[in-house]
């Protein structure tokens, strides 16, 4: 509660175009966005680019967030609008050198934390990059995220319903896709 | 092991360490840009209306130049003798419900509109 007081303190600095209140939004938002971002979008470059971009948004649109809402589900809805609209432009045009998806695999993995990648994360990954993103999306605010099914529905403007739909979906798609992966039947 | 559980573990990455200054740095670098804009913007929108008023007065002054009013003796003087060609057709009901009448699926539907006589139809 203080938190979310806190916030709204931060962000009505920001209204009033305190760029302090604004570095401190972004201490303490930075690395969930572009984690957040990295886990939709699967490339640790696109993500930091479209976290900055969600910032700077955060800034320049500041005086149209309702405190009806906490910060946190605000920004993650600007990330998620953003991060859609770039996969979007992305299927019109997928045309990635060699180079660069190499060394964008360099890049995400120097600020990755340190943990052995198994076989079986590795076929997870690959099953999350393979969701369409109206699955992946809510199961990645759910999951990794730590959201509600109710904060998420606030972020992506769609009913509760709708996202536990989306959410059991998209959770069912990924065993089988594991189970496919590991050669053996879905639980 | 629960998949779901998994997805917590997959890898988590963090913000590079030079992201603020860089955020900072677009950040003033589009304040900049914003407020060039701002004023760029009134004067192009000072300069469209004015192009528009100065357009608007021109066809005014040029092209729609009012004429004095018109009286009715010189318009008939103006004009050319018209003729008047009398558009009138009378309709006769009795041939054409005749005419109708092998159409098994014609229905008529006769219903008095007015009290007065009919005086024909004028077109």
């Amino acid at each position: 509660m203080t938190e979310r007081m806190d916030e709204q303190e931060l962000i009505r600095r920001v209204q009033n175009g305190d760029q302090v209140a604004f570095a401190e939004i972004v201490t303490g938002y930075k690395d969930r966005i572009v984690n957040y971002l990295y886990q939709f979008t699967g490339d640790y470059q696109k993500a930091v680019e479209l976290s900055q971009e969600t910032f700077l948004r955060v800034f320049f649109k500041a005086n149209q967030y309702r405190p009806v809402a906490p910060l946190s589900s605000w920004i993650y809805a600007i990330a998620s609008n953003l991060a859609k609209t770039e996969m979007k432009k992305a299927r019109r045009v997928s045309v990635v050198s060699l180079d660069e998806i190499t060394s964008h695999e360099v890049r995400s993995k120097a600020y990755a934390e340190d943990r052995p990648d198994s076989g079986l994360l590795k076929n997870l990954r690959q099953a999350l990059d393979e969701l369409r993103p109206r699955y992946r999306i809510p199961v990645i605010l759910k999951d990794m995220e730590g959201f509600s099914q109710e904060e998420i529905a606030e972020i992506l403007h769609k009913p509760v319903g709708t996202i536990k739909a989306r959410i059991s979906r998209g959770r069912s798609m990924l065993r089988k896709k594991l189970a496919k992966a590991g050669g053996r039947k879905p639980a | 092991m629960d998949e779901m559980s998994l997805l917590k573990k997959l890898d988590r990455v963090k913000a590079p360490p030079d992201f603020e200054q860089r955020l900072m740095a677009r950040l003033s670098l589009e304040k900049r840009d914003a407020s060039r804009r701002r004023p760029a913007l009134g004067l192009s929108l000072a300069g469209a209306f004015a192009s528009l008023l100065a357009v608007f007065a021109a066809l005014n002054v040029f092209v729609l130049r009012q004429r004095p009013p018109v009286t009715v003796s010189q318009a008939e003087a103006e004009a050319p003798a018209q003729q008047f060609i009398p558009v009138i057709e009378t309709f006769d009901y009795g041939t054409e419900f005749r005419s109708r009448a092998p159409e098994s699926g014609t229905i008529y539907l006769l219903e008095q509109v007015s009290d007065t006589a009919p005086g024909g139809i004028t077109y």
